[in-house]
């Protein structure tokens, strides 16, 4: 087949390098779709020499194999370099982390092999498929896809599972006490916190919140170490973030400008019309709404004379043990006792705020946090930014200027409704265009959270929460305020360690496992590289064979 | 067909990129023949011509926020009696440091036998302007070398980063006795190690670094390469501490059973014991990063940091004797930072506040001991009651960098600073 379908390098195509490298393998013979795709010249004959290595290489070809031709696998109008758009993968991921071969020259002292390096080779999309569609659409919205959850997506199609994950109102996750009735003598613990989220995420039915929450955690970011863990602000605000997580970008500004954490995080509450705080100011304009370059610093420093003037609330509980702290310490209780706040947002205190006219993004007139957002959104950079950051996380690294742009102006014609946007992103051919399959690397919450949905386990959250400080990413604990990193920035050997160990654990965990056979179709797609494939081949035992299918690369991939 | 053409050829730069840097590297590489000692395997982790030696760097964090006035005490001075009675009473059975008005912890005898001989500098009243009392924030002011807390990455990662191959040599840097990665290590073009255990570093489940080893070869895609790299040099870091073990046995005796009071969890001996084994097997370590927590004293302060002083002095003292018995203490440094000292005035409960200046410690045979940086006045203080730092903690980094590492400080932290000379030309 190779002679019938050459490749857009006129060499042989990496789909015989890799059928043949399979079929010599092996007992993956039902996997519906497999293979490499060429992505340039380079390093094809050390590819076709792995294949070579393989006595049996030769002894079949796909179409012996009954396996069907994916045309995109040898059309190269169809490749991802074809694209009228500029190809999305290669600019954005090796800017992050330059891939370099091995050191040459080290002392061998270690004698482990260094591997071959197939820096020109692609997955072939196996998208062209609806069910391949669905399980790319919920490993990207879902956190991973259970059997339930696959199977009942498979019944309703593409289109359908788009409109329940996207109109189905979140389900709330049950009230955390210990978080509600957080105060200075009964701080709540952070691991308490994190496994109520954790044991949620595996819960949900309506997994596409939890999904959306973890966005906006990482893109409206705050820390429980500044915001401190005496409080129930950090709880509030993952409640928060999931309410309105698609809802209309002007509330959705407003509930962050006005959330306790992030009035603590970004030290909105100190601020004041007299003496404003520039912190919030400057992340609303540069890192949550409209990116660096779409306004000035005047506009910062007039943003932050607008914002001035809140307070975080104090709750019941926070007041109770502030009164019963002063009477441990017999001091005199004060005199105007302080009570506890009806909402769960900051308060505002006209007396502390700023008067007068403002000049921000070019506009004269008073301000206040509503007014100010509705100008941030008259400026064509927000619905822009928004978009970008959607769809590069839940899409691909780079999405095309032509897809930014046609989202983005619709979302500001719908008035800011995200939903709609998140509606269109999914529903966008780009969505599931061939280059956007395995575009994205898994976060350490998506790592781990899809290895427990794919072996149906509800009872991993320990298992997560431990492994996560290690592999990068603590909730509740981003970085900094810009967030965590993504794709490469995950990749790294401690974490590429403590992911396989997390899944040897993970595995350990479990008494029973589920049959491991054909699991790599369902999550998978059948698209395995020629080496997981072999493996997988030799594999008999069904715990071992799970070890390889979540340890893979394949799986790393969302 | 021609928009094929013109993203493969993008495509193809980046892999050339990849390339060139794996061949700049091999080229450094190639200089290994003049560089006999194992210990110089660490030359590999040179990407920088200049950068090529064989000295080391281990950070210990002084987690929050370690008292200065209690570890370098002005002996002399009586208003540190009036303003903190109980936590003073230290002074009482401090070390005087020959020809100062100053004496140390008296648990620091370890340290302080060590600057008799000339290899401890004590810099005093370190801080930055515009201090802050937060921990969280100062730590990231320590951490990045920003006072202004714009800066994301780590001044430690930044010199990995721009100095050194990390991808291809994982201990280039590294956090030792912890699962965290530190702020100083950050950076998000360096690949660091955090090993917790040396026993704990490996691949768990029998066969599993084979496996892992078997499919994460050839892997496809965009980040097929870098996966696989990673997967390599997991594994190669695991077989390299496998011959750390072979290659060294602990010449010093490293105790972790100091019995705190406030124990901080921290197994301070068992991470500067791993950090030793790491420099002294040669697997390539460069800067290594250790932490000490339970600083925090807010009360009872006398007998708190007098003990943690003690596990500091055991800790260090091990682990310079151990590297004094390898030949291996002319090219080591180690550093204490703390994100603050503390408050002048003691507290009710017998402790002190968040603070400001406070007191590092420089120890390596290559140091030229002695003491360097004015001690805070104590009738100066701020108007929070607070030591007036004397001098900027980028000076001592600066020093760190340029001279014992020989790196460019300015690259990393984006200005000159007042020299301190403390290390020893070479």
């Amino acid at each position: 087949m190779g002679k019938q379908a050459p490749s857009a390098a006129g060499g042989p195509t990496r789909r015989t390098v890799l059928v043949t490298a399979l079929a010599a393998a092996g007992g993956v013979a039902a996997s519906r779709l497999l293979g490499l795709r060429d992505l340039g010249q380079r390093r094809v004959a050390s590819a076709l020499d792995a294949a070579a290595m393989d006595p049996m290489a030769d002894a079949m070809t796909g179409d012996e194999m009954g396996m069907p031709m994916d045309p995109s696998a040898i059309d190269p109008t169809d490749m991802p370099m074809a694209a009228a758009e500029p190809t999305p993968q290669p600019t954005a991921a090796p800017a992050a982390a330059p891939t370099r071969a091995p050191t040459a020259g080290q002392e061998p002292i270690t004698g482990v092999t260094p591997p071959d390096l197939a820096t020109g080779l692609d997955w072939v999309s196996p998208l062209d498929k609806e069910s391949a569609r669905i399980a790319h659409l919920l490993r990207r919205m879902t956190l991973g896809v259970s059997v339930a959850e696959l199977d009942r997506a498979m019944s309703d199609g593409y289109a359908r599972t788009v409109a329940r994950l996207v109109d189905t109102p979140p389900a709330e996750p049950p009230v955390l006490a210990a978080a509600e009735n957080a105060t200075g003598s009964a701080a709540v613990k952070l691991g308490d916190l994190q496994s109520w989220w954790v044991d949620w995420i595996l819960k949900s039915p309506t997994p596409a919140a939890e999904a959306l929450t973890l966005f906006w955690h990482g893109h409206f970011t705050s820390d429980y170490r500044k915001v401190g863990l005496n409080n129930p602000f950090m709880y509030w605000q993952n409640l928060t973030w999931r309410h309105m997580s698609l809802g209309k970008l002007a509330d959705m500004l407003y509930q962050v400008t006005i959330d306790p954490a992030m009035l603590r995080y970004l030290d909105l509450l100190t601020s004041t019309g007299r003496s404003p705080n520039e912190n919030f100011a400057r992340e609303l304009l540069e890192l949550f709404a409209m990116g660096v370059g779409n306004y000035t610093e005047d506009d910062v420093k007039a943003a932050a004379k607008a914002l001035a003037g809140w307070r975080q609330p104090q709750t019941q509980a926070m007041v109770d043990a502030r009164l019963a702290a002063l009477a441990k310490q017999k001091k005199p209780l004060p005199s105007n006792p302080p009570k506890p706040d009806a909402v769960k947002t900051g308060v505002f205190e006209p007396t502390r705020a700023f008067t007068g006219q403002l000049l921000f993004l070019g506009m004269a007139a008073t301000f206040d946090a509503r007014k100010l957002i509705d100008r941030i959104l008259t400026s064509d950079a927000t619905a822009t930014f928004i978009t970008r950051k959607l769809l590069t996380y839940f899409a691909t690294p780079s999405p095309s200027a032509s897809w930014v742009a046609r989202l983005a102006t619709n979302y500001r014609r719908s008035g800011y409704e995200t939903r709609a946007l998140v509606r269109e992103m999914l529903l966008s051919p780009e969505f599931t265009a061939p280059e956007t399959y395995r575009v994205l690397v898994k976060s350490p919450t998506e790592y781990t959270i899809s290895a427990a949905k794919a072996v149906g386990s509800q009872a991993l959250t320990r298992t997560i929460l431990s492994s996560s400080s290690g592999l990068g990413q603590t909730l509740f604990d981003p970085p900094s305020v810009g967030g965590w990193g993504e794709n490469a920035n995950w990749i790294s050997s401690n974490t590429m360690l403590q992911r396989a160990n997390f899944v040897s654990t993970a595995l350990g965990q479990m008494r029973a496992l589920p049959p491991a056979t054909g699991v790599e179709n369902r999550l998978l797609d059948g698209v395995l590289g020629p080496r997981t494939a072999a493996e997988l081949a030799a594999t008999k035992d069904d715990r071992r064979r799970w070890y390889v299918i979540l340890a893979s690369p394949e799986f790393q991939l969302k | 067909m021609r928009e094929v053409g013109i993203n493969r050829i993008s495509r193809r730069e980046f892999m050339k990129n990849g390339f060139v840097f794996a061949a700049g590297a091999a080229g450094l590489a190639a200089g290994y023949a003049a560089v006999p000692d194992v210990f110089a395997r660490a030359v590999y982790a040179a990407k920088k011509d200049g950068v090529m030696n064989d000295k080391v760097l281990v950070m210990i964090q002084l987690a929050g926020g370690a008292d200065g006035l209690q570890t370098v005490m002005p002996l002399q001075d009586s208003r540190i009696r009036a303003l903190r009675p109980r936590p003073s009473a230290a002074i009482d059975q401090a070390l005087p440091l020959a020809g100062t008005t100053l004496g140390l912890n008296r648990n620091l005898r370890g340290i302080k036998s060590l600057y008799d001989q000339g290899k401890v500098a004590i810099v005093n009243g370190v801080g930055y302007p515009k201090p802050s009392l937060s921990h969280f924030d100062s730590i990231r002011v320590w951490e990045t070398a920003d006072p202004t807390r714009r800066q994301v990455d780590g001044w430690l990662g930044k010199t990995i980063a721009k100095n050194y191959d990390s991808q291809g040599h994982p201990l280039v840097g590294c956090a030792c006795g912890t699962s965290e990665v530190p702020g100083a290590l950050r950076d998000l073009e360096a690949t660091l190690s955090v090993v917790n255990g040396r026993d704990t570093f490996k691949f768990n489940g029998d066969d599993a670094d084979r496996v892992m080893g078997a499919i994460y070869n050839g892997t496809p895609g965009i980040y097929g390469a870098l996966f696989d790299t990673s997967v390599y040099t997991a594994r190669d870091t695991i077989a390299r501490l496998r011959t750390a073990r072979e290659r060294y046995t602990p010449k010093a005796t490293y105790n972790d059973n100091l019995n705190l009071v406030y124990s901080s969890k921290n197994q301070l001996g068992a991470a500067m014991r791993l950090a030793a084994e790491l420099v002294i097997s040669g697997v390539g370590a460069k800067i290594l990063h250790v932490t000490l927590g339970g600083w925090d004293t807010h009360d009872q302060q006398l007998q708190r940091h007098d003990q943690l002083m003690a596990y500091v002095d055991q800790a260090v003292s091990a682990f310079h004797a151990d590297l004094t018995a390898y030949g291996m203490a002319d090219r080591v440094l180690v550093a204490t930072w703390s994100e603050f000292g503390r408050r002048a005035q003691e507290t009710a409960s017998a402790g002190t506040d968040h603070g400001t200046a406070s007191s590092m410690f420089i120890v390596g045979d290559r140091v030229k001991g002695g003491v360097y940086g004015e001690m805070p006045n104590l009738t100066g203080l701020d108007r929070d009651g607070n030591l007036r730092f004397t001098v900027d903690f980028r000076s001592v980094y600066q020093e760190i960098l340029a001279s014992h590492l020989k790196v460019d400080a300015r690259e990393v932290l984006d200005a000159a600073y007042e020299r301190l000379p403390f290390v020893k030309a070479a």
